[in-house]
């Protein structure tokens, strides 16, 4: 199954579109949460709104997770272990007030198990086989241990070590 | 028992609050950790009643006029609470806590976010010269004296 979510904020067509097309020529179950979109799909399951528990079980149980380029979604798909491929909105689209999700998905796809798709092009690509797109790595995890630990220190003692 | 030491954790929403976030429950296990941000959206990520929430006023840069009760929200907060370090992973709330802390005992933390890989933000490039200690998540930012790298959130 492949999930794929737009956040509750804004919607975004173009993302739901492009999936709606591409699940009309794949043999796949594609699932998505479309928020206050217009474009209503034709060839997907989908709901505007999903509670946090359904929400969860479809990033932990889909082969790959497609989202907006939420640190939020990137976050809960590393929890799950699921891939994700991250479409930003583009405000020379209308898509968003500003462009700052255009820097956004640069760092994005630096981290591992994280596929940037600013395109339908890449998006479609990146579809084309899932196999290859791999989970996030367990030295990466540890980051935010290493992070909090000498954030801990430099609190207690007021030192860089 | 001995008191833990307060930390006051500030953020502007969205990103910067996830972060934030990632860090600070962490950080809850050693400290007693008050936090600071614009009130719409933090109830979703906070964990019910537990946690001591002071909403302030959105701001940004751009909108100046607004900083003006953002200042007097953070000195009420800061006499409130008496911290002993304040730490912020931005933007504008965070750059004004930095600020005001300098002329009060508060140590200050600041921890760019994670979506600076190029160049270190413009609210962090604000507070660089303030605060006692800055924290880039990406290793080519750090220069290892102004500013250093000790991991990521993610």
């Amino acid at each position: 199954m492949i999930f794929v979510a737009v956040g509750t904020q804004f919607p975004f067509d173009r993302l739901i579109e492009n999936m709606d097309q591409w699940a009309a020529d794949y043999d796949q179950e594609v699932i998505a949460q479309i928020a206050n979109g217009e474009y209503v799909p034709q060839n997907m399951q989908w709901q505007r709104f999903l509670d946090a528990e359904k929400y969860n079980k479809n990033i932990k149980e889909a082969a790959v997770f497609v989202s907006h380029a939420g640190m939020g979604n990137i976050i809960s798909a590393r929890n799950h272990n699921t891939p994700i491929i991250v479409m930003n909105r583009q405000f020379s689209l209308g898509e968003h007030r500003n462009d700052h999700q255009a820097d956004g998905v640069k760092w994005m796809a630096e981290l591992s198990g994280v596929y940037a798709a600013p395109t339908q092009a890449e998006l479609y690509t990146l579809l084309g086989d899932t196999n290859a797109l791999q989970v996030s790595s367990p030295k990466e995890n540890k980051k935010l241990d290493q992070l909090v630990g000498f954030l801990d220190d430099y609190i207690r003692t007021g030192k860089i070590d | 028992m001995t008191k833990k030491t307060k930390i006051l954790a500030i953020s502007s929403p969205g990103g910067h609050w996830i972060q934030l976030n990632k860090i600070c429950n962490k950080l809850e296990k050693q400290f007693d950790v008050v936090y600071a941000t614009p009130g719409a959206q933090y109830k979703s990520s906070a964990k019910k009643g537990r946690r001591k929430i002071y909403a302030i006023t959105d701001v940004s840069a751009d909108s100046k006029l607004n900083l003006i009760p953002v200042i007097f929200q953070l000195l009420y907060i800061l006499i409130r609470e008496r911290p002993n370090t304040i730490i912020s992973t931005g933007t504008a709330p965070g750059v004004m806590a930095v600020l005001l802390c300098k002329f009060l005992p508060i140590k200050t933390i600041w921890v760019d976010s994670i979506a600076n890989v190029n160049v270190l933000s413009r609210s962090g490039r604000m507070v660089k010269k303030h605060a006692n200690l800055v924290v880039t998540q990406w290793e080519a930012l750090s220069d290892n004296k102004t500013i250093v790298y000790r991991g990521s959130v993610l």
